[in-house]
């Protein structure tokens, strides 16, 4: 029989822990969520735009036939623009969900809190410094993945089939990150860096300058090399021919042999998505993981 | 004499003070100047690689595929490695221009401002003879003095690009006059944009009075300057009437115009900014000022 009154206290040190990092950093938090439910909310408005944007967008004929409206009244429907701008806006901020995370790791989430000492009173109230920096990265990590993956569902769904004149192509280069898991990479590789360099320079300032650095400089690098990510595709034909929209196109040569003109595509069609997400994640959760070790291993040699 | 021996020494130190301050600033922020000093290397090292080398061996590789000739080619519309390089470092030059501002203003909020307030270097600063506004004139002088040589030499070098590249920027061109970031550095407003976020960070600085908020407040109050800038851009000077204000549409003859009124009203921000920061240490310091 267990006495009333002595139930077991619910597991109270790690629970105690996760709400510290949670109030530290609640200006963080609090704004986080903010962006995150007007993300939502500008999305779910923009989804309701759709059908009107289609009608802005739509071909049209000068005075009106049967089956063409006339131009002056798609003219007249500014829904496409709206829309289309509005997308553009929630899906680059989307891609760039790494660069404040990177800069506030480095900044606020380590490198200030070794700057005043705050790290080392922490860990005299019997928290060790490896569960310290375990707190610091799971948290921050479990809820980037939750919000970015579900704003990543939420960005899937408002665009629907969208028309690519009006959302952009698969293969833009935001459309791209903010569609897939790869956008959740990003922000796990962005935090392990920021929690690296914090850790390295020990001062806000610098650690946040460098997070941000080595992010631009990794987000750039991948935008860059991601067509060489997954083997293209290769067609060659005599004559000439034209790649579907969906394509995206490596390389393209024309060059007649023995006289008889031959094109020669290299591209990646559009099933290609998924393997060049899954490359892509794959290298950014690599970045992390080897970010966080190093975090990890850094700390454990600090230490007296 | 006493007066002989005395005299000799002082009479060499004749501007100890601003020199002081000058001096002081270049030291605590010298590494945001060593950085300065990367960045406008690096961007004119692209650029002049780039107006150089660059464009030829682009230009020789068009030439050796068989391109730039009487006949249409489809595959002349694919820039191969050679054009490739030449795009890269092209666009590196330009975005360190583009993204200049937000470090501009995040510098500003965080070190140069929001870090002094927090730790209390500035109220030691003030004890040192050194009156609180002359500490924020420094503050916001040396900044800009260094800033408008460097964004200068980046902008005539870009000016002297774009009019060398005219031949490559036909054929493989996907760089227009009126694209943002061609626009800004071909004219004034690559300087001026730095200036306003300087302005801007430092007044953040001195708002939140905390390094880390001050960063990211001045760092979104410039992308939202930078954004709104964009967007107004081409309402900036009158179109023709019927014509569709966009900014494809206007001649290229209204380059300067758009640049000088845009330059006013960014320096008009940037004026704004000043004297709120003034005004606000003057309320902060009392009579001190």
């Amino acid at each position: 029989m267990t006495a009333p009154g002595t139930a077991p206290a619910p597991a109270g040190r790690p629970g105690g822990l996760v709400r510290t990092v949670a109030r530290t950093h609640r200006t963080a938090l609090a704004l986080a969520l903010l962006v995150l439910a007007a993300a939502t909310a500008a999305l779910v408005w923009l989804h309701s735009l759709t059908d009107e944007a289609r009608a802005g967008h739509s071909a049209c004929a000068t005075p009106p036939t049967d089956r063409l409206p006339s131009c002056a009244a798609v003219d007249a429907i500014t829904a496409d623009d709206t829309y289309t701008s509005g997308l553009s806006v929630t899906v680059t901020l989307l891609s760039w969900v790494m660069f404040p995370v990177a800069a506030w790791a480095g900044g606020a989430l380590t490198g200030r809190e070794l700057e005043s000492g705050t790290a080392r009173l922490a860990w005299t109230q019997s928290v060790t410094p490896a569960r310290w920096l375990a707190a610091k990265l799971a948290v921050p990590a479990a809820l980037l993945t939750a919000g970015t993956g579900g704003l990543v569902l939420v960005n899937v769904w408002a665009r629907g089939d969208a028309d690519p004149d009006l959302a952009g192509d698969w293969y833009y280069p935001d459309v791209f990150v903010s569609t897939g898991p790869v956008a959740v990479a990003y922000a796990l590789a962005g935090l392990a860096l920021g929690a690296l360099a914090g850790l390295v320079w020990r001062r806000a300032l610098p650690a946040a300058g460098v997070a941000l650095a080595a992010s631009l400089l990794l987000h750039t690098f991948l935008e860059r090399h991601r067509e060489d990510l997954w083997p293209p595709v290769t067609r060659t034909e005599a004559g000439s021919f034209e790649l579907p929209r969906s394509a995206l196109q490596v390389a393209w040569a024309d060059s007649p042999v023995n006289g008889v003109p031959l094109t020669r595509a290299t591209f990646h069609p559009e099933s290609h998505f998924w393997p060049l997400q899954y490359v892509e994640s794959g290298l950014l959760l690599a970045v992390a993981a080897v970010a966080t070790a190093g975090a990890f291993v850094l700390l454990a040699r600090r230490l007296p | 004499m006493s007066a002989a021996t005395v005299g000799a020494p002082t009479a060499v130190r004749r501007f100890p003070e601003p020199r002081g301050l000058f001096l002081a600033m270049l030291r605590v922020h010298r590494s945001a100047l060593l950085f300065w000093a990367a960045l406008v290397a690096v961007a004119v090292g692209a650029l002049l690689w780039a107006l150089g080398p660059g464009a030829d061996s682009a230009w020789a590789e068009y030439r050796a595929s068989g391109c730039g000739g009487d006949s249409p080619n489809l595959g002349c519309d694919l820039p191969g490695p050679a054009h490739g390089r030449y795009d890269t470092v092209v666009a590196c030059a330009s975005g360190l221009l583009a993204v200049l501002p937000v470090l501009t203003g995040a510098w500003a909020g965080g070190a140069l401002i929001g870090r002094e307030l927090e730790s209390g270097t500035a109220r030691l600063a003030w004890t040192q003879s050194v009156t609180p506004a002359r500490w924020l004139a420094a503050k916001l002088a040396v900044p800009a003095l260094l800033l408008v040589p460097g964004t200068l030499v980046i902008t005539l070098l870009h000016r002297a690009l774009w009019a060398s590249d005219s031949h490559l920027q036909r054929v493989l061109g996907w760089r227009e006059w009126h694209d943002d970031s061609v626009f800004e550095a071909n004219g004034i407003l690559a300087t001026a944009h730095p200036l306003a976020a300087l302005a801007l960070g430092v007044l953040a600085g001195l708002v939140v009075r905390r390094a880390l908020p001050a960063l990211a407040v001045a760092a979104l109050a410039v992308m939202a300057l930078v954004y709104v800038l964009d967007d107004v851009r081409p309402h900036l000077w009158p179109m023709p009437p019927g014509t569709p204000v966009l900014m494809h549409r206007h001649p290229s003859s209204h380059f300067w115009p758009l640049q000088l009124v845009e330059t006013g009203i960014v320096l008009a921000v940037a004026a704004l900014a000043t004297a709120a920061s003034f005004a606000l240490l003057r309320r902060r310091t009392g009579a001190a000022v």
